[in-house]
């Protein structure tokens, strides 16, 4: 019972302290800055996913510029080539996207380092052409097998509009120099349909999934223009 | 604040790792539904006993190999826009007592689109049945407008 007690008056003591020395860490004499500027990148994973899957290629371009202490406007421009393959058709989607949004830093930086978590929101945009290249009809039964039909039916001007939810890090590396990968998910606001077909894959937005949702990332690597440091 | 960033990619992760459409689950290319009649009593079901069905130049349906049942259904070819059928029966079994009745289906096919997986179907139009003179007495209607979907007979043969 004695010693329960001693125990008991040692953890305070130590939390006691724990918590003041808490306090003196908040004092910080010394005033670090940090950058303020453009900053631009490229998604390194859609080449190399072009050069593995060869129904696939494109190219994004990343740019953001810190607007706060946390805040950054942010935007991703790009073009892609899409071939959707399914048990029954096949479709090439290709075409021109455009994200425009904010990212939050939620990462609280140690001294003089510049890496980012940030939770952002995007307003996506895509003009694009949909191809149904080849399709078989789907008879239900395979007593008649269905001839396959290559046809080049291509519906233009299509238009996408979309929100997403991207979650991200960002790490300095070199001077500058910042290697970042996010994910996002994705909220179909409208989209245009070819007629007698569907949308399968939107650029920038990917696959589109029957609840007009979608999933992405990217993995970039990108350059500070220092403006002015704060 | 870091932890529950980690928790967010989790959820996220889990999420991308659903794909419900991947399955085609929808109705496809509809089948033509028959229903056998008794002719001398038109409002009962009679099942011919020993049926077997066969396109012309095509061995047996699998689901109709001397099978005794008041309701079939046969797949059409969505190549051709004419498909043939044999309808064989035999009260006793035997070879010997087999009768035959030949239909020939003439149609348009037009295609529809269902799903990403599910892809195209077919639909028939301007649908019209003949028939030789074989163990049919007789049945309707002999044209359809559509054949859309399997959710009642299209032809009551009554024989």
């Amino acid at each position: 019972m004695k010693q329960a007690l001693m125990l008991k008056y040692i953890i305070s003591f130590l939390v006691l302290i724990v918590s003041f020395s808490g306090f003196s860490q908040v004092k910080d004499s010394v005033s670090h800055t940090s950058p303020y500027g453009l900053r631009l990148g490229v998604d390194i994973s859609k080449p190399i996913m072009g050069m593995i899957d060869s129904n696939s290629s494109g190219i994004e371009f990343v740019a953001d510029y810190r607007i706060s202490k946390n805040w950054y406007i942010a935007a991703e421009l790009g073009n892609q080539k899409e071939r959707t393959v399914e048990d029954y058709t096949t479709s090439t989607s290709k075409g021109n996207f455009i994200k425009l949004g904010l990212n939050y830093n939620a990462y609280k930086n140690w001294l003089d380092m510049n890496n980012e978590i940030y939770v952002g929101f995007r307003y996506g945009t895509s003009i694009f052409d949909q191809t149904l290249d080849s399709y078989r009809i789907n008879t239900g039964s395979d007593y008649f097998v269905s001839n396959t039909t290559v046809t080049s039916i291509a519906t233009t001007d299509l238009n996408a509009h979309w929100t997403e939810f991207v979650l991200g890090i960002k790490v300095e590396t070199f001077k500058n120099l910042y290697l970042g990968f996010s994910f996002n998910y994705k909220i179909m606001l409208s989209l245009k349909q070819p007629n007698n077909f569907k949308t399968l894959y939107v650029p920038g937005f990917n696959r589109v999934f029957d609840t007009e949702t979608g999933f992405g990332f990217n993995y970039t690597i990108s350059y500070t223009i220092p403006f002015v440091n704060k | 604040m870091n932890k529950n960033i980690l928790y967010l990619f989790l959820f996220a992760f889990i999420f991308s790792a659903c794909e419900k459409d991947d399955i085609c689950l929808s109705p496809t290319t509809p089948k033509l539904i028959l229903r056998f009649y008794d002719t001398s009593d038109p409002s009962t079901l009679k099942a011919p006993t020993n049926l077997s069905i066969w396109a012309e130049g095509k061995d047996t349906l699998a689901t109709f190999k001397n099978v005794s049942l008041d309701s079939v259904y046969i797949p059409l070819n969505t190549n051709t826009s004419q498909t043939v059928y044999n309808f064989k029966t035999s009260t006793s079994g035997n070879v010997a007592d087999n009768v035959y009745n030949k239909i020939t289906i003439n149609y348009t096919t037009e295609e529809v689109f269902v799903s990403r997986s599910c892809g195209l179907k077919s639909i028939f139009n301007t649908v019209t049945i003949t028939s030789d003179n074989g163990w049919f007495q007789s049945f309707m209607p002999n044209s359809i407008t559509t054949i859309d979907n399997e959710t009642s007979a299209h032809v009551k043969i009554y024989h």
